[in-house]
């Protein structure tokens, strides 16, 4: 299959990223601070140019076709910027409180509904009674199980959980631990996969590709090499320092 | 290398971690190298999420979500290929998809060069289209929702809606019958719910990655989300589909990794408690 | 310029936006749908410029190691600043979703966030091999539920031994279920409060750095 050079390059250069990264598992190493640096670098530059987009596709786009008002969005969007003034940082209070305001009107009109009514809802609806006794039974643990847990998280005085009240966080705790025990499992199927995924990339991209299976022994040892500490490293010398 | 326990207990727990990394990299690469074909169960969840697309009557519109970050590509990409294959073999259907997640044009690109839709004869700006990441999350989505185009009057590389004729009738939410959400944030997930389901009742299908699978169970309880699948689960629509591709591919790898994790889990606890019955046995 | 102003003035902002945009949704008032439109728009636009942020405080944190040449660190900054320069340069000039910044994003970005979410794989593997102990009751139950479910979805061993799916599903819906509710609504009361402290000014986190004057009043 023939590959183009700039893809070659960029398969290349992923590949190189991927076990740079991977080597942080064993030991800190200069490719993997640069791998790290890149990361960093990357991620900032990729939110400005998608924030310069959103500005320009949203308020500056609409203010040359008349809507005349968004001077006063630019100008707040313009003076957050001034929470880096020691003497104006004040001023980036204004574009925040209507950031802050709109965040909090949108979530909590809808988390009442959404997180507090239509769960409750849901629970008192579980029939213990009426169903089979399986059912029944693992209702019943399902309705206790929530009732403790908001216990557990509402009533956080110590003396609410003491005596016979602890009985309450105990069945609480019990039912936490099983929901992170099944997270626990989730989180490994999550990040296999992802790591599956790097993988699968290296094998079926990478090394296919002309040098790759030559280059990939030397890439590993360069990378093993550069987990010496610097005082046992042959080459290069540690800088003296100041 | 790491510190070891003395003792063949304190040597068993303490096995240096290069050593448990060099395992697991045998483990992935081998059935990688030497696929066996280990069995995959298609879970009801898939099931359901095939379902509701099949239900959609022609013409139906449906937004879709790319609210998911690099990487949660290996996991969500495949769902979503394995998704829009579906979708364009159905045919008559709208997609409109919009990100919610800065690296959401970039990804959709991907998945949609993997799809290939003009081989089942889609369009886009006729069967399918972007419309851009949206800066905001919640508030992106309550702004779409209220007024899709008052919000934005582009697709992702800057043309006008004007010129698509999917975009004809698509006002706010209302203009559709289903939402799909890829997501790898709490806030996406989350957010949808909020701002679609809850005051539209927009029937919402949400893919997630496995970890955060336990956080939205009870959305789906509540029957705010039809069907909530991970990405992981990509196989088992590839398999129901007749797809095979990326997804279906990780099965013999999850299968032996998995058992290699309950293993060490196993392990690690029998050398704990054989390091403590002996230090009981040296000590009384 | 006044206490009033400086403090009080971005509180009652936060009132009036939070409950115009409330009222919206509640009381269908006439003439509050398109003023709220408007500020849900404006609330789009504002949040693409706090984008630009991370880079701020990124330029300020490593201009200050080049300038200083801290040591093993300042090469380091200055291929940092320059990543940020060259995507936004090429992102800017030749749009988010051109082949050339595609390429760059392809090559660097996406490789090292797929990697990078990916590695915390390995550190988890020697987490379950050395740290998961079911020392008490607590913690052997979410091992017993932990391998239960990762049993699951290990896809062979689903199919093996079937008797594991009606096992982790019932894990799912019953205790897994029951207790990420009663978790999400303690939060949501948090949320809530939260919110209403924000919207009457006994929470000024959003305010920043406070001076000792704006403290007192």
């Amino acid at each position: 299959m023939a590959v183009d050079l700039a893809s070659v390059v960029q398969i290349w250069l992923a590949a190189l990223f991927t076990i740079w990264i991977y080597s942080i598992a064993f030991r800190d190493n200069v490719f993997f601070k640069f791998a790290e640096h890149t990361f960093v670098g990357a991620a900032a530059g990729h939110s400005i140019v998608y924030g310069f987009d959103n500005v320009r596709r949203y308020g500056w786009d609409p203010l040359t076709k008349g809507a005349l008002l968004y001077v006063v969005v630019f100008l707040l969007g313009v003076i957050l910027y001034t929470r880096y003034h020691k003497k104006y940082f004040w001023v980036s209070r204004f574009p925040l409180a209507v950031m802050v305001g709109i965040g909090i009107g949108l979530s909590m009109r809808a988390t009442v509904t959404a997180e507090f009514i239509a769960q409750i809802q849901s629970t008192a609806a579980m029939k213990v009674l009426g169903v089979d006794a399986w059912t029944g039974f693992s209702n019943l643990i399902f309705i206790i199980i929530v009732l403790t847990v908001v216990y557990f998280f509402i009533f956080t005085l110590p003396s609410m959980h003491k005596g016979n009240l602890g009985l309450i966080s105990k069945i609480a705790r019990f039912g936490m631990m099983a929901a992170f025990g099944y997270s626990f499992a989730n989180t490994v199927l999550s990040r296999f996969n992802m790591i599956f995924g790097r993988l699968d990339f290296l094998m079926s991209s990478w090394l296919p590709l002309p040098g790759a299976m030559v280059a990939m022994p030397i890439v590993l040892i360069l990378v093993a090499y550069a987990m010496i500490p610097a005082q046992k490293r042959p080459w290069p010398k540690p800088g003296k320092t100041k | 290398m790491s510190k070891q326990g003395t003792g063949f207990w304190g040597k068993l727990e303490d096995v240096p971690r290069e050593i448990l990394y060099a395992i697991l990299l045998i483990v992935f690469i081998i059935p990688m190298l030497k696929p066996v074909g280990f069995p995959v169960p298609i879970s009801d969840a898939v099931k359901k999420w095939h379902a509701t697309i099949d239900a959609l009557p022609a013409g139906s519109a449906i937004m879709i979500d790319f609210g998911y970050s690099g990487g949660g590509e290996p996991e969500l990409g495949p769902m979503a290929v394995a998704v829009y294959h579906h979708i364009f073999r159905k045919g008559g259907l709208k997609s409109i998809t919009m990100s919610t997640s800065l690296e959401g044009p970039l990804l959709w690109d991907k998945v949609i060069a993997e799809v290939n839709p003009a081989k089942y004869g889609a369009k886009y700006g006729v069967d399918y289209i972007h419309i851009g990441y949206i800066s905001g999350t919640e508030t992106a989505m309550a702004a779409v929702g209220k007024d899709l185009r008052a919000t934005t009057n582009t697709d992702y590389k800057g043309a006008s809606l004007d010129q698509y004729p999917i975009m004809q009738g698509i006002k706010d939410a209302s203009s559709f019958k289903l939402l799909i959400c890829y997501t790898t944030g709490g806030d996406q997930s989350e957010g949808w719910v909020r701002q679609w389901y809850t005051p539209y009742k927009t029937p919402y299908l949400l893919s997630v990655i496995a970890m955060m699978v336990p956080t939205m169970l009870p959305y789906q309880k509540a029957g705010q989300i039809v069907s909530l699948t991970s990405g992981a689960q990509a196989g088992e629509m590839e398999l129901l589909l007749g797809v095979p591709a990326r997804g279906i591919k990780s099965a013999d790898v999850i299968t032996l990794t998995h058992l290699l994790v309950f293993a060490f889990v196993v392990m690690g606890n029998i050398a704990y408690y054989g390091r403590k019955a002996s230090e009981r046995a040296r000590g009384g | 310029m006044s206490l009033f102003v400086r403090r009080q003035l971005p509180i009652v902002l936060v009132f009036v936006a939070a409950v115009l945009v409330m009222a919206d949704y509640f009381l269908k008032i006439p003439g509050t749908g398109p003023v709220v439109k408007d500020l849900q728009n404006w609330g789009i636009i504002l949040t693409a410029f706090s984008l630009g942020f991370g880079a701020v405080n990124l330029f300020y944190l490593h201009t200050r190691h080049i300038s200083r040449r801290t040591p093993g660190q300042w090469p380091f900054s200055t291929w940092l600043l320059l990543m940020i320069v060259v995507f936004t340069i090429v992102g800017v000039t030749m749009g988010p979703t051109g082949p050339q910044y595609s390429w760059l994003y392809n090559s660097s970005y996406f490789a090292l966030s797929a990697t990078v979410y990916s590695s915390l794989g390995f550190y988890m593997t020697t987490g379950c091999y050395r740290a998961l102990r079911a020392r008490n009751a607590e913690a052997a139950l979410l091992l017993v539920v932990g391998a239960i479910a990762l049993l699951r979805n290990a896809p062979a061993v689903a199919v093996g031994v079937p008797i594991i799916i009606p096992m982790e599903a019932w894990l799912s819906a019953i205790p897994t279920t029951s207790a990420q509710r009663g978790i999400m609504i303690g939060a949501s009361l948090g949320a809530i409060a939260l919110g209403v402290r924000t919207m009457i000014g006994r929470e000024t986190g959003f305010l920043g750095r406070l001076t000792e004057a704006e403290r007192r009043g």
